[in-house]
């Protein structure tokens, strides 16, 4: 790979004394910035750890100490801490750091130049993290469950915005991408299904139920819970008089979470690339290259199928999926790995040309100097990381069942359930129903011990 | 990677452009916009949606419709019955809601056509709305739906319940919102329909009003023109 063949004749000649000092320099600056570099999974694996352990107090610390000194990732951080505090049973805090991420989110969007050239030179770490188009329409249904899980008076709000910014990045997607991207991109079926849920429960509303759990049997075909609910809001009623909804809702398994990984540049993403570095440079991108550092998603499996519902020591249903996160993230991430690569390409290039140019221009004759630049510039590029922020302690699914039951108080049990057979004796709580009302569980379960409480909507 | 010419001056310009990028980085701090935003006063027309109707339809298609049932369901002063304070009785009427029949969503709209219609309902001397929390309330304790209050049994067991609440009802009113479109290349034209429908609980006896708006749809800043001025008849 040939970048520069002849120094110019004409340049000054520098010391070679100086050109050394210079190259030995520019190593102990790419080495420093190699050890300082902690990557974003090793920062947030200690309180990801505690959370996953229950231990939701060692967890908000740990989060708490890394939101005073954030590297980049503030919003994911902030993102767990609203996971730790809702399972905490906090839900109003949870809403109020979920509003702040979506806001903040909302005003990364816009490009930045600044970013997109500091990033050329570093890493994709420099980006401000916008959120994943998955992670952007999930926290619009964290806020509508936060909401659920207090009074509800802006969750009909919430499912709105949730459907508005799916169509802002179907939109949005559609302009990049082409019509390849189908109205299902990003869209998990839980979004629908809640504002159906809130909408049915105003006990008028039935048509807009409908349209919703139509959208939702689209996103989620087949799924009995859902045929159920369409039928029911077409000719049925909200329940019988004397009788409430319970709606459990299980976040089940760990969710998807991102590492490193190395990948070829495809021809679309080299000609990408390409566009990228003629806004920099002459140059033109070779039509092979070595791998690139990457992201990769990656979920643990299933720690069992679903959760059992026992009402008053009876067994009478089992939740059933409505969301597959792993999905979810999975088709936002090949969506977006041409742009990922391209842009590792591009600063590789970059990074190189750097290099050469510098050699080129200080005269690094001596084999000593040009070692010493070569040795910098491969500093430069191992200085930089996959970008892996996320937010790391999604479930992996989302599960849900409807009960309808008689208003009172009754004893609702949780179990997990895998090959039909209970795994654990799971969590035992009561819970009020009122008639004509909905009352919301929820519960996460990333093995077969809950964590945290189980929330009982007020 | 190849070079596409090895010259010096080459790699000066090089360098200046990498250099360029550290500038630019610095220079270019904070470029992030801010969203603003600003009071749109009662005499400004409203913003009109580029994908879907917004406030600029809804809002004249109830202001027509309710004026034209409030103008059909006049009452005249021979066939009016008058109180003990000789002013005449209002008619007490129960908005049972919307109903979206059009191809659009109305999202965070329908509760807002469902207040403009009961407000103004309720403004005119002749009819008076009942409140949407009896309303819901009664719908609560009966467990019908809005659509099957027109079934006799289910009218009489619903307008039992408001009258035990003293809210006696004399009409039950509906509105229907519909839609109509015509594609053509790169255009379309939706026609929206607003339907009022009230229904004498007594007699059962039905008035209804409507109020219709069409609203084009272009992806080209010249489609209006091209649609409705310059080739308004031409087929595909």
């Amino acid at each position: 790979m040939q970048v520069m063949t002849k120094p110019d004749s004409d340049a000054t000649r520098f010391h070679p004394t100086f050109v050394l000092v210079f190259a030995s320099a520019l190593s102990s600056v790419c080495v420093v910035a190699l050890i300082g570099c902690s990557t974003h999974a090793s920062r947030l694996v200690g309180p990801r750890q505690a959370f996953y352990a229950n231990d939701l107090s060692q967890a908000h610390a740990q989060l708490d100490k890394l939101a005073e000194n954030p590297k980049g990732d503030e919003t994911v951080v902030q993102l767990d801490l609203a996971m730790v505090e809702l399972l905490r049973g906090d839900a109003a805090r949870a809403e109020r750091r979920l509003l702040e991420v979506r806001d903040q989110w909302e005003h990364l969007e816009q490009k930045s130049l600044a970013e997109a050239a500091a990033s050329l030179v570093t890493d994709d770490r420099r980006r401000a993290y916008s959120g994943e188009d998955y992670e952007k329409v999930l926290v619009r249904v964290f806020l509508t469950l936060a909401s659920l899980m207090q009074d509800g008076v802006d969750a009909e709000s919430y499912t709105l915005q949730t459907l508005d910014k799916h169509q802002q990045i179907v939109a949005r997607a559609q302009e990049k991408w082409g019509d390849s991207v189908t109205e299902g991109y990003c869209s998990p079926a839980i979004a629908p299904y809640l504002r159906g849920i809130v909408r049915e429960a105003t006990l008028h509303d039935y048509d807009d139920a409908l349209a919703a759990y139509r959208m939702a049997d689209t996103l989620q075909p087949g799924s009995a819970v859902i045929t159920a609910d369409i039928e029911r809001v077409t000719t049925g009623t909200h329940s019988s008089p004397g009788h409430g909804v319970v709606y459990v809702i299980g976040l089940v398994g760990r969710g998807p979470y991102k590492t490193e990984t190395e990948a070829l540049a495809t021809q679309e993403a080299l000609l990408i690339a390409d566009q990228i570095l003629s806004a920099v440079g002459e140059y033109s991108v070779p039509p092979t290259l070595a791998p690139v550092k990457v992201p990769q998603v990656s979920s643990p499996p299933m720690p069992f199928e679903q959760l059992g519902v026992e009402v008053d020591g009876r067994a009478i249903a089992t939740t059933m999926p409505i969301t597959d996160l792993h999905e979810l993230a999975l088709r936002s991430y090949e969506a977006n790995m041409t742009e990922v690569i391209a842009r590792s390409v591009a600063r590789r290039i970059v990074k190189k040309g750097a290099v050469y140019t510098a050699k080129d221009k200080l005269q690094a004759d001596s084999s000593i100097a040009s070692l010493a630049f070569d040795a910098a510039g491969v500093l430069w590029e191992a200085s930089e990381s996959a970008d892996t922020r996320c937010w790391g302690v999604l479930p992996r699914e989302i599960q849900c069942v409807r009960l309808e039951i008689p208003a009172g108080t009754h004893q609702i049990r949780l179990e997990p359930i895998a090959s039909g057979s209970p795994l654990a004796s799971g969590v035992l709580v009561d819970v009020d129903v009122v008639d004509g009302r909905n009352t919301y569980m929820l519960s996460y379960w990333p093995g077969i011990e809950s964590i945290g409480d189980v929330l009982i909507s007020h | 990677m190849t070079r596409t010419q090895s010259s010096g001056s080459q790699s000066h310009k090089l360098l200046l452009n990498v250099l360029g990028l550290g500038c630019l980085v610095a220079s270019m701090a904070g470029c992030r916009g801010y969203q603003y935003g600003h009071l749109v006063g009662g005499d400004k027309p409203d913003m009109v949606g580029s994908h879907s109707a917004g406030g600029e339809v809804y809002k004249p298609l109830v202001e027509e419709a309710v004026a034209r049932l409030l103008g059909t369901c006049a009452v005249t002063p021979a066939a009016a019955e008058f109180g003990p304070d000789g002013l005449p009785f209002s008619r007490r009427v129960c908005f049972v809601g919307v109903e979206n029949k059009s191809s659009e969503e109305l999202g965070d709209f329908k509760d807002q056509i469902y207040q403009l219609i009961d407000t103004q309902i309720n403004r005119s001397q002749a009819f008076e709305a009942i409140s949407r929390r009896l309303v819901d309330a009664a719908l609560l304790e009966t467990r019908l739906r809005p659509d099957s209050l027109l079934i006799p049994d289910n009218m009489q067991l619903f307008t039992s319940v408001l009258q035990r609440d003293g809210q006696p009802v004399d009409y039950l009113l509906y509105a229907t919102l519909t839609s109509g479109t015509t594609e053509r290349n790169s255009s379309s034209q939706r026609d929206y329909l607003l339907t009022l429908e009230i229904v004498d609980t007594r007699t059962g006896h039905y008035t209804k009003e409507q109020a219709e708006l069409s609203k084009g749809y272009h992806r080209s800043p010249l489609g209006k023109l091209a649609n409705y001025s310059i080739f308004p008849s031409a087929g595909r």
